[in-house]
């Protein structure tokens, strides 16, 4: 059901949104900026429902691949989609710091990681030498063209971060299938009986540690170049946690396709709904509707959508059986 | 656009029929004008007063053209957030804006600006000083002030009361950053001791550093770069510890009406840059012009963020209403238009160079005074004596 | 020395006030495992309303306090019911719920109140208060330092020798056994939601009178809160206050041997360490780990 689901969301996404919105720069521009929430909530995702780590400071990672990337074009001409990949790159590496992390538990892991997430910003802040400190990096360059498509418009960024986005998924998706994910899964229900199983633990979340922020590294990096630019209080803005967390959850986090439904859901509703009715301050409503969602029906969207698909399935049969 | 022109035939042909010399307007049009700007997040408070003196500058070019030609305004909050400013833009691109009047912070204004510069839409600001914003190239980019012209004053001010020392405490943002950076280069550029205070937004204690200032520093002067808040903890903190100072010095926001009436006690003797002392007494029609209008709306003071949106309005509107005149209502005829500006306006005389920036830029220095704010720097514009040396607690 | 005393002073007044904003939050934590994302907010609404209640009358904000605590209870009880309304996965969903109503208050505050700064506009609160020639403060600031500190204690001898405060400890730290010896964990659970409404409020009407309001600050308020919670280790009274005392005094220090754009990544730093070492806190039980 779930992979139905992610196949058909992609479908739209790749076919339809193209062909409906190509050419609303204003309507692709939105749902390019969700799907770059879409990225960092599947990433978050992974730790939490693979790893079961529940991250408060994945900001960190996309501040991190957002400035090697920055800085990499800028400074030493490294081409554009390089880049994105080393960004990412830089992002696992920053998380080998928090490794020492791993061995917190709940909150206390999510709290030790935000505490990460400040740090670098901080030190962004600081070393201005590289990062251009608190004034930031304006200009940063957009995305070239390659193959004769050029993707520095709203489309071509559009189709980037959905390319990513895809990887995303079926690096997810795989890793789920693995032998990784199984024991990942049986980590999950019970950590001490993995271990005496033999499965080693630790190395298993080190590894999703590292997958997860070099997602969120790539994601970052791309939105440094879509943007054009960056500074810490931006490149590092606890926005880019709470929001990713905030989607993953209302969509579903344990499900592969629940994170990035849940960031085009809340990303586009507030902005082509909520803020026509409330122009300032619209975001009180999304918090309404937010708690409203945890207590209704705390799995997420998904489980909803999913059952009203089941139910219709069901009612159709019956239709059917009736009929013959 | 077909129904105007159209309408501009008939009215012409009946001009022309009746072949007396009544001026009827040949022309007649309904502008439609764009603004993204902070009224949410971070910039909030800056991004409403900016927005007041837009929808001034409207009310104002309404009045100028009543029955004539109608200026329209489409706002969008930006929410404080780049992605989102840049939404704006091309949402309101989509809508028929033929121009943009807003933004606050560089950051955000560099890709909302880049987005209006792919719609072939022309923007006009204030609201960022980053140098890099006016290299890049848009024929359609406008700012009528810079980072200089703020930075100038002060350096003017400190210069003018032959200091040896001065500490400078600046936030860590963009804009502050970049005018702590310029001041201290162009102080030391004079042979004067300064030492840096770097603070966080969210430092809730001054104590810490105003005593630095005191017993390590012991500087002549202190100059604050930052916002309202801010400058509320620096100068409750140095009233308290009191350091053997000769002044107070701000950049904006602080030399402002709502200061003098929020915080009294702590104003007194405190500079900062202002285009116009408080209580304004708008003398000239100019700047009766520009209060009747913005009092009609707001019951409040004017500060510096109204009236700078108000200016780069109500000149974008000018320039707007010259190139429909020419028939050339487009990137090219309203940025032409605007180039051509050369003008005294309540917020000093506008000019525009290539890139778009207005070398003519400089700012006033105003001291509270007992409530009142005169204007004390340059000599040119002084309208009250400063209060040398002078600080809340002296 | 001057200076490393003032900024030790300065440091102790701040963490007392640290405490007040940190207990309440700390307090819901032990007996719930709930952390309140919403705290800061109302934290910050308690000083709108000292605000409001100031601008209106003209009377002293601390006479404010009695409206302010009825209504911050009466938010921090909403928030209690629905968080209990979770079913599933509580210790995470409920960061998202109060999360979600955090967004609710910073932006109805938005609106109310606009992005305008406000201060008490009570002289009095400002002056100085000179101890031995050599550290000031505020009187205002010694206020809430004294506030901070009567609350923390009042707080820590009604957990232990009040019926209904050893009901919130038993349940902290055993809801089934509590339920066993015939307590009702939900009671006690509303009970520890109260006192985090009155403890939000005294801790947000001494930020009006010490500092400056505007609604970003909730924000940044629940931060430090929860910091100094897990600093301390499971809602251990005595832990938030040394955590509290701890960060003001290295966020002193900093500033003043460093500078103040540091004092945030000293107190992080701290943070991390003392998590990474000792995993439940200072002064936790076996919990974290």
């Amino acid at each position: 059901m779930n992979i139905k689901i992610s196949a058909l969301m992609l479908g739209v996404m790749y076919l339809g949104v193209p062909f409906f919105l190509g050419d609303n720069d204003y309507l692709i521009g939105l749902v390019a900026s969700a799907l770059i929430i879409a990225g960092v909530a599947v990433a978050w995702a992974l730790l939490g429902n693979l790893g079961g780590m529940v991250s408060f400071g994945h900001a960190a990672f996309f501040g991190v691949g957002a400035y090697t990337s920055a800085v990499l074009t800028m400074d030493y001409g490294v081409p554009v989609f390089v880049a994105l990949v080393v960004g990412g790159v830089g992002a696992s590496l920053s998380s080998i710091f928090m490794m020492p992390a791993l061995r917190l538990r709940g909150p206390y892991f999510a709290l030790a990681i935000l505490a990460y997430a400040e740090i670098f910003k901080i030190l962004a802040t600081e070393a201005t030498g590289l990062t251009g400190g608190a004034g930031g990096l304006l200009s940063i360059p957009s995305l070239p063209v390659f193959a004769g498509v050029d993707f520095g418009t709203k489309l071509g960024g559009y189709i980037v971060i959905l390319n990513i986005v895809t990887l995303m998924l079926i690096t997810y998706y795989f890793i789920r299938r693995s032998s990784y994910g199984l024991a990942l899964k049986a980590m999950h229900d019970s950590e001490l009986a993995t271990r005496i199983v033999g499965v080693p633990a630790t190395y298993l979340k080190v590894v999703m540690l590292l997958v997860s922020a070099f997602m969120t590294g790539a994601v970052g990096a791309f939105n440094a170049h879509y943007i054009n630019f960056l500074e810490p209080d931006y490149a590092f803005s606890g926005t880019w946690t709470v929001f990713p967390i905030v989607a993953a959850i209302f969509g579903g986090y344990r499900t592969l396709s629940g994170p990035v439904l849940g960031a085009l859901f809340i990303y586009l509703v507030d902005q082509l709904v909520f803020k026509n009715l409330i122009p300032q301050g619209h975001q009180l409503i999304l918090g309404v509707m937010l708690a409203g969602m945890i207590i209704l029906s705390p799995s997420g969207l998904l489980p909803v959508i999913t059952n009203l698909f089941t139910r219709k399935k069901a009612d159709n049969k019956r239709g059917e059986a009736q009929h013959a | 656009m077909k129904f105007l022109g159209l309408s501009g035939f008939i009215g012409c042909a009946l001009g022309l029929a009746l072949g007396v010399g009544f001026s009827a307007p040949a022309h007649s049009a309904n502008f439609v004008i764009g603004e993204h700007t902070p009224l949410s997040g971070k910039l909030a408070r800056v991004g409403t007063g900016s927005h007041r003196g837009v929808m001034t500058g409207i009310k104002v070019l309404n009045d100028k053209y009543a029955g004539q030609h109608t200026f329209e305004l489409k706002t969008i909050d930006d929410e404080s957030s780049p992605a989102k400013a840049v939404s704006a833009v091309e949402k309101l691109a989509s809508e028929g804006v033929i121009a943009f009047s807003g933004g606050y912070a560089s950051g955000v204004i560099g890709p909302a600006s880049e987005a209006a510069n792919k719609a072939n839409i022309p923007y006009i600001t204030f609201g960022g000083v980053a140098t890099a914003l006016s290299q890049r190239g848009h024929e359609g980019f406008f700012r009528i002030n810079s980072a200089a012209g703020y930075g100038k004053a002060l350096v003017g001010l400190v210069d003018e009361m032959a200091l040896k020392s001065v500490s400078i405490a600046y936030s860590n943002k963009e804009a502050t950053h970049k005018m702590a950076g310029y001041i201290e280069k162009k102080l030391n550029e004079k042979g004067l001791k300064v030492s840096t205070h770097e603070y966080d937004a969210h430092v809730k204690d001054f104590k810490s550093i105003v005593n630095k200032i005191k017993l390590r520093d012991r500087s002549e002067a202190i100059v604050m770069v930052g916002y309202e808040s801010e400058y509320v903890g620096i100068l409750r903190a140095a009233k308290l510890l009191k350091p053997d100072v000769k002044a107070m010095i701000g950049v904006w926001s602080l030399a402002t009406g709502k200061m003098a009436k929020e915080f009294p006690d702590l104003m007194e003797n405190v500079y900062g840059t202002a285009m116009l002392p408080f209580p304004v007494s708008f003398n000239s029609p100019k700047q009766k012009l520009f209060y009747e209008a913005f009092k009609t709306n707001f019951k409040d003071e004017p500060s510096y963020l109204e009236q700078f949106g108000y200016v780069q309005t109500r000149l974008l509107g000018e320039a707007i209403v010259r190139a429909f005149d020419k028939n050339e209502l487009n990137l090219k005829g309203i940025a032409d238009e605007l180039r051509k500006t050369d003008e005294e306006t309540i917020s000093g005389r506008v000019r525009f160079d290539e890139h778009g920036d207005n070398p003519e830029f400089v700012q006033r220095v105003g001291q509270h005074q007992k409530g009142k704010i005169p204007l004390v720097w340059p000599a040119s514009s002084k309208t009250g004596e400063k209060v040398f040396p002078g600080t809340p607690w002296q | 020395m001057e200076l490393t005393a003032q900024a030790i002073f300065t440091g102790l007044l701040m963490g007392g006030f640290y405490g007040l904003v940190a207990v309440g939050l700390a307090l819901v934590f032990g007996t719930m495992k709930v952390i309140n994302l919403a705290h800061g907010e109302l934290v910050l609404l308690a000083a709108y309303i000292a605000y409001a209640v100031e601008s209106q009358t003209g009377i002293n904000p601390l006479l404010a306090m009695p409206i302010a605590m009825a209504v911050v209870i009466a938010a921090s009880l909403i928030t209690f019911y629905l968080t209990n309304k979770i079913k599933k996965d509580r210790e995470l969903n409920s960061l998202i719920l109060t999360f979600g109503l955090g967004i609710v208050l910073t932006n109805g505050l938005l609106m109310v109140f606009s992005a305008d700064i406000y201060s008490t506009q009570s002289a009095w609160f400002m002056e100085g208060l000179v101890i031995a020639d050599s550290l000031f403060s505020m009187r205002s600031e010694m206020l809430a330092f004294v506030v901070g500190l009567c609350a923390l204690g009042g707080l820590y001898w009604w957990l232990n020798h009040t019926w209904h405060g050893r009901a919130i400890r038993s349940v902290s730290s055993n809801r089934d056994a509590a339920k066993l010896m015939g307590m009702n964990p939900t009671k006690a659970e509303l009970w520890s939601w109260a006192i985090a409404g009155v403890l939000a409020a005294l801790a947000g009407v001494m930020l009006y009178v010490t500092s400056v309001i505007h609604p970003p600050i909730g924000h940044s308020l629940t931060i430090k809160a929860f910091i100094i919670t897990v600093l301390a280790g499971m809602g251990s009274i005595p832990g938030v206050l040394v955590g509290a005392l701890m960060i003001g005094v290295i966020e002193g220090l900093t500033t003043t041997f460093f500078q103040s754009s540091l004092s945030e990544l000293a107190s992080m730093t701290v943070f991390l360490l003392v998590l990474l070492v000792m995993p439940s806190g200072l002064f936790g039980k076996k919990a974290g780990h």
